[in-house]
């Protein structure tokens, strides 16, 4: 196999990791800053009588806020790229050592900017509820905040760089990806964010939110709003709640991105691969037409696999688990 | 401009804005309260979970459109992405809910599902809507996330071959049609749905023609854009 080849599904691999660790913590991020779906039940809680010791950050839902400091990071990234790479010809990616982390350095300090004026705002909006705003809240989980975003927007931005590129990475630089880094930025923004607001919440607004209710069973509506305020040793903050779905929420949210990611761009280098596409790339022509064939089929096959394993997982979970027997 | 080009542009505009909506419809959405377990599907908005389905599949469609010139081949691409995105997550969410919370998938909209003719009642949660992600809407979910990546790779070619837009140009111009009509479905939605076999699926016909209008706009506006601008796009 050409050495293109191999380079171009090395950078898939790295890709696909990437994802990985990323979603991780975007999943942790909304957790240590109680941020989307579960948040509600935060917001609801001193409007029920329990004041609380929570982060209340919503800036928005996660794969708008995700795409906003993506793209921020990625458009600082790409301008200071344009300014670096001539400085070293031959070494691009002395480059994107420097730029990409100063771009995501900036999106992050923008993070934790809306996340103070986000806790304040809310929480000084439930003053009526006798809920107060805890300075030591604020200051102790702004930089665990800053911290994970930074990880996650330093792993997308670093993806689409890579996508960006992949042509060039291993050799080949028609491959490229025709999207500019800062719209790849936002694409995979938003998706991660989907992910970690779709998979990773439920860990926390379904387990830990409610701790001392009955394991097992659908939240109720009675028990809305009035969420676990104590933890193990003393009254429960979102540091205790990120440890505790790192455990399982966590990596569960990054293995879905990962394996989209891995997944998608699988599919399509196999089908470049199996329709004879790789490394002469004959574009626009039949050989084309059939690298795109495989592609789908592949995709249709992992679908199917996917569609079969649900059916099967199910069927197991109501068999293993059994009908409801609370009251 | 040619005329054709100005039809052939509008009606593909028009098509993935109504496929848009139809698959808003057919997408499993639980929101906040499926975070919860309280009700049944993805736990997260309409909008959300389709532009991340679509945005899977558009970056798929668009390596595709690089190498391919066929209409089928890039909105079958795109529409594959956008499936494989959704039945990973629907999965996982469910490996999350079994393990994570210990909760059974469970529709709350029907006795039996009508596709395995499992019943449901049995294993719901007392005041909760359902939880988790079952069979049925598993099902419904996947034909949703297939017909939304079809929707904005369809656009998205129409863009880029028709009106001759850049590629990034048109990736965004199509993600903002496909997010109004996402939002109009939204509306039409009010919160939670299964999919095909929940009763609010009924209202569908309201949000097609709200979606044709907007389509029709949109469409109308890519054209004089188009037209306008000329080459500078």
């Amino acid at each position: 196999m050409p050495i293109e080849v191999v380079l171009l599904f090395a950078w898939m691999l790295v890709i696909a990791f990437l994802a990985f660790i990323a979603c991780t913590f975007e999943d942790l991020e909304s957790d240590m800053g109680s941020q989307s779906n579960p948040n509600s039940q935060v917001q609801l809680a001193a409007q029920v009588g329990q004041v609380n010791r929570f982060f209340n950050k919503a800036i928005s839902g996660e794969p708008l806020s995700n795409a906003m400091y993506c793209v921020t990071a990625g458009t600082i990234a790409w301008l200071l790229l344009r300014q670096f790479e001539p400085l070293v010809p031959g070494e691009e990616w002395k480059a994107a050592v420097l730029a990409i982390p100063i771009g995501v350095l900036a999106a992050t300090m923008i993070n934790m900017i809306f996340s103070t004026t986000a806790h304040c705002g809310r929480v000084a909006g439930q003053k009526r509820f006798q809920q107060p705003i805890y300075l030591d809240v604020l200051y102790g989980h702004l930089i665990p905040i800053g911290a994970h975003a930074f990880m996650t927007t330093l792993c997308i931005t670093c993806i689409a760089y890579i996508q960006s590129n992949i042509g060039t990475l291993s050799g080949n630089p028609a491959l490229n990806h025709p999207f500019a880094l800062p719209l790849l930025g936002f694409i995979w923004g938003i998706t991660v964010g989907a992910i970690g607001s779709s998979t990773g919440d439920v860990h926390y607004g379904a387990e830990r939110e409610f701790q001392d209710r009955p394991f097992g069973e659908g939240k109720r509506v009675v028990y809305h709003g009035k969420i676990t305020r104590y933890a193990e040793c003393g009254v429960r903050t979102q540091k205790d709640i990120a440890g505790f779905c790192a455990k399982f929420g966590g990596p569960v949210t990054g293995m879905t991105f990962g394996l989209i990611i891995l997944f998608e761009n699988w599919r399509s280098m196999v089908g470049m691969q199996l329709g004879g596409f790789l490394p002469a790339l004959p574009a626009f022509t039949a050989t084309g037409d059939m690298a795109a064939i495989f592609g789908i089929v592949l995709g249709l096959l992992i679908v199917a696999a996917l569609m079969v394993g649900n059916l099967v997982f199910v069927k197991w979970v109501r068999k293993k688990y059994g009908p409801f027997v609370g009251v | 401009m040619e005329p054709v080009l100005m039809i052939l542009i509008v009606g593909y505009v028009v098509i993935g804005g109504l496929l848009a909506s139809l698959g808003a419809h057919l997408l499993p959405v639980g929101g906040a309260p499926a975070a919860m377990g309280t009700a049944t599907g993805i736990a997260t908005g309409t909008v959300q979970i389709m532009l991340g389905a679509v945005m899977t599949g558009l970056f798929t469609a668009a390596s595709v459109a690089t190498f391919s010139d066929s209409l089928l081949l890039v909105s079958l691409s795109g529409a594959v992405g956008a499936t494989v995105m959704m039945c990973v997550v629907m999965f996982m969410a469910n490996i999350l809910y079994a393990f994570g919370c210990g909760i059974v998938p469970v529709s709350g909209r029907v006795e039996v599902d009508p596709i395995t003719k499992e019943p449901q009642s049995p294993y719901k949660t007392p005041q909760t809507d359902g939880h988790g992600v079952p069979n049925v809407v598993y099902i419904s979910g996947t034909i949703g996330g297939f017909l939304a990546g079809f929707a904005g790779a369809l656009m998205y070619y129409a863009l880029l071959n028709y009106a001759h837009f850049s590629a990034g140009l048109a990736a965004i111009v199509a993600l903002s049609i496909f997010v109004a009509n996402a939002i109009l479905a939204a509306y039409n939605i009010r919160g939670t749905i299964e999919g095909f076999h929940d009763p609010k699926f009924k209202r569908l016909p309201k949000a097609l023609i709200s979606s044709f209008a907007v389509s029709l706009l949109c469409g109308i506006v890519v054209v004089l854009a188009a037209t306008i601008l000329g080459g500078a796009l």
